[in-house]
């Protein structure tokens, strides 16, 4: 009965050695191998996912590393929080692989390999109903994308791997002490019988015995450190960019599409469930920050020559937006957060892959070096557009849905039920993320209108881009119609691209016209979440958190992190002795 | 034969279900026949919407509803339970719901033939003169695309789809203004259009979302024990109103509707996108930018009227708003030698004496400026037509400079066009007449209380004069005088193929009749729309009909006047007006009209620059402050292994020392600690 389960998640590990047996010798048989796989991991993974819309949802659970003391469990499943996510990671991953396939001959084995394995850590991280299990498909989902990016980067892949694995290492480092430290302090509160690392286990014994709100502010500053920079938020979001811009295609569709999420999923399960108090008392930093990276990615974004530079900086401002929808702390707006989580992997996705066709057919990610492509290809011109209106949250695309919904939420929040002190620094934060859908439109159409309208204008030969920069833009038509020849080649979109963007360009659609479809199902887990926090913000004293804020804003990580092992270490020196009764 | 329900789902069904089979097979397969679905679908369209009214025009409200409105469900966009808000004034709204609901009353019905019956004429038109472009299937995919939101944006009733559908239209604006995308101008009109339209929809969607934390629904109707915020249940009992919003958002919610309305609608200070909007085909220009989507934001403020008239500051900023555009747009008008942009900001002018009648407050007010958008219609989308005719005889050239006298190759264009412009003139008794007529007695009803309607008053009157004066000129400078044909065109040209010439003709027949035809009945029917039946809006007396001799003699003096003066300047040699035009030059006017008060330079070095300088800082700090400060941090670690490198030097000896002193230094502490 658990059978597709197990499968979907074993197969693409399974498949990495199957690439490695059939790829070895020529690429072709590395693609065409990862591909089966991955399609046959999609075909599991709609099974796990329709038979849990179903209501008969698979579930392992599975002792790992269990005895008296302690249990561990390799225990997987499906809830509203996590499905569309587990579903989104396997559906682009087919994308991911059929944009690189002309794209990576160069140890295309290895390339698919990590490809595969990265969607083994992205399935098993949704599914992970276990902190450990968590923990590991989480670091299990950098290592691949580090090799990625190093390997088949472009210029500057090593810098850019490094950053992307040290930043996002460092984080989650501190993420997994403050989950420990939650553990224990469970263990400790429930009479130390056997120690569970089970996530619905220890949302309710914390239900039962919550934190204290000072140690619960330290946990909650570790979970932010990891979570945070993985989403990433203002200001720690400097890695992704870089990441983005040196990434392969390949690389950019997964880490906008799905890793990012990881960070935003990671507050949704973990932060504000296990911390409510904590969640109360930071909201108004976290709204304040959210709000600044929806303006301000806008704004970086406005200043780019790079087309992906730009969609990096974009998917700062859209972050931002599911990071206020989440933190808006009400329904509205955790719902328009986790319903922009997909959209944005569908979008930003579809972006990163169209932008990697040009690429491929120009060698130039420089919107200056390009115009009116429209002309020589107009059916991406057509998807770029679509992705476009999505982005900027046009209605009957998906982005409008998650978008509408965050700021009714925020609204809500800021105009019907906001503490006085904050009720106008949260209005201010509710206008500014209206705001930000004006500047979103603005970049998006900008870089739409050069690339793709206009006179055509199309580098010189195939060369790689800094050779291009040669040609400049001096007499267009001249310079079109000498270029004519260089790329007599150059064809519109193929069968194989077109079967990687249909199916985001439908999700599109649907979630576009009929959000509810995608919204139901995740309504009773996000209102679980929703009513543990309500209790939180109702009972919050918001005249002394004034004061215990300004105590926070000088606290820096390493604090929290010093403080988190010590009651760590406070906790574990009183382990052996009840282990041995 | 066809149950109202259905008929109301046809009418946006039909274009939609056309746009679909010319996107998917137009390029293969359908080709030079993309218009046929099209044509097809909105004839069909056209004719259910004339169902669709005599079934609405044939209710009677019963004594329990205000006015007449039937509401059709099709599915729920989204819904969350229990997510509703508390406000003291409302009792909680249990969930958060937005249906796919449409709506059929007089207001829709009034709207709904208009779209449809003028945009079947463009597609005809169309067919003539987008004939033989290589975009021709896309130019009609589009085409169906726009009348389905239109007529959606039209019948929705729920404050998100029309804000949906209001986006929608622009969506379509956008592709259509630059459906020849190769022109960087038209793909830069495309982009400023879509770009400004945004900032209106940013207030918009600000109201939107007032509305929602006041109201707690945003459906126009009741639906359950949820009270619409136009629903029968508040209109009923409109006392409720001033209780649900107080204060500040009673001002602010209207103004910001406001502000989505003058994006939309073209109005100061977002009217800059509309000229520029001219780069597009020209039935594009008379379909969507004169006849129908420009009017949106006119439809929006009468849909609302019930939240405009809890504060009189917002009616005024409304009618003044209007008059100042109608003014400001005339004043451009005259002096602007591309007969299109004559023709557009004349097209702005019009629409800001729409608001300046929505301002007045008053029903007549209100019913006077839906009566001139639906007469505005017909001869705008007559004179563009008109205009495009031109064109098509010119190719593309559009300089009245470089043309005239054209009536003697173009005989039925001089004919229609000649009548489009007595009735945007308002001469008796073409269409314009009567409408004008209706505006400027709402506005002089006001202004018998004194205050800012007495200039606006005379501003209305002055923008007359001005109308009728650009008009004639453009006819004048188009159609009369020796003929000159621009030497591109050589001895080719001619008038245009049947295909074109029928619109034409249909539309100045329009513009004669439905005037005169539908002075009072417009009104009475409209007037039954839930959202004016109410009696915060109807107030004592309902809707009262005079003719105002002495409006009527001032308004065709005005217009008169303007036509002769005209006819003066621009008939026989042309000394007088390039003398009055060196006067005007001399002391800066001409300039100041010509370069349209310089408010592209002005938004440009306002807005767009600082913007630019911002997003460029905001980058220098990312890569230096941002990404340096956690460079910073990463340095931190190999700082620290640099310095500690230099004291693995290798030496023995040196070990040997660190070992002696870190024991001595390590006891003495101890001491120094066990002893202190």
């Amino acid at each position: 009965m658990n059978d597709p389960f197990v499968f979907t998640l074993l197969l693409p590990l399974v498949g990495t050695m199957l690439v490695a047996a059939f790829g070895s010798t020529s690429h072709v048989g590395a693609r065409i191998t990862a591909l089966i796989v991955s399609l046959v991991t999609l075909l599991f993974a709609s099974r796990v996912t329709l038979a849990w819309l179903g209501g008969h949802p698979y579930e392992i659970d599975v002792p790992w590393f269990s005895n008296a003391a302690i249990d561990i469990r390799f225990n997987l499943g499906l809830d509203g929080l996590s499905v569309w996510m587990f579903a989104l990671s396997a559906l682009l991953t087919v994308t991911a692989i059929l944009v690189s396939w002309e794209a990576i001959k160069d140890r295309a084995a290895l390339f698919y390999s990590m490809l595969l394995l990265l969607e083994t850590g992205m399935l098993g991280c949704f599914a992970a109903r276990d902190i450990i299990l968590f923990y590991v498909f989480f670091e299990f989902t950098l290592i691949p994308l580090f090799f990625l990016i190093g390997i088949w980067g472009s210029e500057e892949r090593r810098y850019a791997a490094i950053k992307f694995f040290l930043y996002t290492l460092a984080g989650s480092m501190l993420t997994f002490l403050g989950l420990l430290a939650i553990v224990l302090w469970v263990y400790d509160q429930t009479g130390r019988e056997q120690m569970t690392f089970s996530i619905a286990k220890l949302v309710a014994a914390l239900g039962e015995h919550p934190l204290p709100l000072n140690l619960q502010l330290t946990l909650f500053v570790a979970l932010f450190a990891g979570f945070a920079i993985k989403v990433p938020l203002f200001p720690l979001h400097t890695w992704l960019p870089l990441a983005h811009v040196q990434a392969p295609t390949a690389g950019s569709v997964i880490l906008a599409g799905i890793l990012l999420k990881i960070g935003t999923y990671g507050f949704l399960r973990f932060s504000l469930p296990m911390l409510p108090d904590a969640t109360v008392t930071a909201m108004p930093c976290v709204l304040v920050l959210s709000g600044a990276g929806i303006i301000y990615g806008a704004l970086v974004a406005l200043a780019q020559g790079d087309m992906k530079r730009l969609i990096a900086y974009s998917s700062v401002s859209h972050l931002g937006y599911c990071m206020l929808g989440i933190f808006a702390l009400n329904k509205l707006g955790m719902q328009g957060g986790a319903l922009q989580m997909i959209n944005h992997g569908l979008s930003t996705g579809g972006l990163f892959a169209v932008i990697g066709m040009v690429y491929e057919r120009y060698h130039t990610r420089q919107i200056a070096d390009l115009g009116g492509l429209a002309r020589r290809t107009p059916m991406l011109a057509v998807c770029m557009l679509l992705f476009t209106f999505s982005s900027i949250g046009l209605p009957g695309l998906n982005g409008f849905a998650g978008e509408f919904l965050i700021l009714t939420g925020m609204f809500q929040r800021a105009w019907s039920d906001a503490p006085a002190i904050y009720q106008a620094t949260w209005m201010t934060i509710a206008v500014a993320g209206v705001f930000g859908v004006v500047l979103g439109a603005w970049y998006m159409l900008w870089l739409v209108e050069r690339v793709f309208f206009g006179p055509l204008k199309e580098p010189g030969g195939h060369a790689p881009a800094p050779a291009a920069h040669g040609h400049g833009s001096h007499d267009h038509h001249g310079h079109a119609a000498a270029a004519h020849d260089d790329h007599s080649a150059i064809h519109d979109l193929n069968f194989r691209e077109a079967v990687a963007l249909v199916p985001l360009v439908v999700f599109m659609f649907w979630i576009g016209l009929v959000p509810q479809t995608f919204l139901a199902p995740m309504a009773p887990e996000l209102d679980k979440v929703e009513a543990i926090v309500a209790k939180a913000y109702a009972k919050h004293d918001w005249k002394s958190v004034a004061k215990t804020e300004d105590e926070l804003n000088h606290r820096d990580a390493e604090d929290a992190e010093k403080k988190t092992e010590m009651k760590i270490v406070n906790v574990v020196d009183q382990l052996p002795e009840r282990g041995g009764e | 034969m066809f149950e109202t329900k259905s008929l109301m789902v046809l009418i946006p069904a039909l274009p939609l279900a056309a746009a679909i089979i010319v996107g998917l097979l137009g390029r293969r397969w359908l080709k030079e026949y993309s218009h046929v679905p099209v044509v097809l679908a909105l004839a069909g369209s056209c004719v259910f919407s004339l169902l669709l009214l005599k079934d609405i025009s044939n209710r009677e409200p019963d004594a329990k509803q205000v006015g007449v409105e039937v509401t059709h469900t099709l599915w729920t966009w989204a819904a969350i339970p229990a997510a509703g808000v508390t406000t003291p004034q409302i009792k909680a709204t249990p969930n958060f719901q937005i249906d796919i609901t449409l709506r059929a009353d007089p207001l829709t019905c009034m709207m709904l033939p208009m779209v449809t019956f003028i945009a079947t004429l463009v597609a005809i038109y169309a067919m003539g003169y987008m004939h033989g472009d290589p975009g021709y299937w896309r130019f009609y995919a589009y085409v169906g695309l726009f009348v389905f939101s239109m007529t959606m944006l039209v019948s929705v009733s729920n404050f998100a789809l029309l804000y949906v559908f209001w986006e929608a239209v622009g969506v379509c604006s956008y592709l259509l203004i630059g459906f020849w995308f190769e022109k960087p101008e038209a793909a830069a009109a495309g982009k400023k259009a879509f770009l400004v339209n945004r900032v209106g929809d940013f207030g918009f969607a600000f109201g939107l979302f007032l509305i929602w934390v006041s109201f707690g629904t945003l459906n126009f109707h009741d639906a359950g024990d949820v009270q619409g915020v136009l629903g029968q249940t508040l209109l009923a009992n409109p006392a409720r109103y001033a209780e649900i919003i107080t204060g500040s958002v009673a001002l602010a919610i209207p103004l910001l509707l406001m502000v989505g309305a003058c994006g939309k609608s073209a109005q100061f200070p977002l009217h800059v996108w509309l000229p520029d909007a001219m780069e597009g085909p020209t039935p594009v220009s008379a379909l969507i930018h004169a006849a129908t989507m420009v009017t949106a934001g006119v439809y929006m403020v009468t849909r609302c009227s019930p939240l405009f008239m809890l504060d009189p500051r917002a009616q005024l900023v409304v009618a003044c708003i209007g008059g100042f555009t109608a003014l400001l747009a005339g004043l451009i008008a005259l002096t602007q030698t591309d007969l299109k942009r004559v023709l557009a900001y004349s097209t702005v002018s019009q629409l800001g004496y729409m608001f300046l009648a929505l301002g007045t407050g008053s029903l007549a007010g209100i019913v006077a400026g839906m009566f001139h958008l639906f007469t505005h219609a017909f001869f705008k989308a007559l004179l563009f037509l008109g205009a495009g005719s031109v064109m098509h005889g010119m190719h593309h050239i559009i300089d009245m400079r470089r043309f005239s006298g054209l009536r003697r190759v173009m005989p039925w264009t001089c004919l229609t066009f000649l009548i489009g412009s007595l009735a945007l003139a308002g001469i008796v008794p073409l269409a314009g007449f009567w409408s004008k007529d209706q505006v400027l007695a709402a506005v002089h009803d006001r202004a018998h209380d004194g205050g800012p309607f007495v200039y606006l008053y005379y501003s209305a009157v002055l923008t007359a004069f001005l109308t009728a004066f650009y008009t004639a000129r453009a006819f004048f400078m188009t159609f009369m005088g020796p003929l000159v044909v621009p030497h591109e065109v050589g001895d080719h040209a001619h008038e245009s193929p049947p295909a074109m010439v029928f619109p034409l003709v249909v539309l100045a027949i329009c513009s004669i009749f439905v005037g005169i035809t539908f002075d009072h009945s417009l009104g009475d029917f409209i007037v039954r729309t839930p959202s004016l039946a109410c009696t915060l809006v109807a107030g004592e007396h309902g809707l009262e009909h005079h003719f105002h001799w002495d409006i009527a003699a001032i308004s065709t003096v005005v217009a008169v006047l303007g036509i002769a003066i005209a006819a003066y300047f621009y008939l026989g040699d042309r000394r007088q007006i390039n003398a009055l035009t060196r006067i005007m030059q001399g002391v800066r006017l001409y300039g100041l009209s010509n370069r349209k008060f310089f408010f592209d330079e002005i938004y440009h070095v306002l807005f767009v620059l600082p913007l630019k300088g911002l997003a460029a800082l905001s980058y220098l700090i990312d890569r230096w402050l941002v990404d340096g400060l956690v460079n910073l941090c990463g340095w931190i670690p190999r700082a620290v292994g640099a310095v500690l490198r230099n004291i693995q030097t290798g030496v023995v000896q040196f070990y040997a020392l660190a070992m002696v002193l870190g024991l001595a230094l390590l006891i003495g502490t101890l001491l120094v600690w066990k002893v202190g």
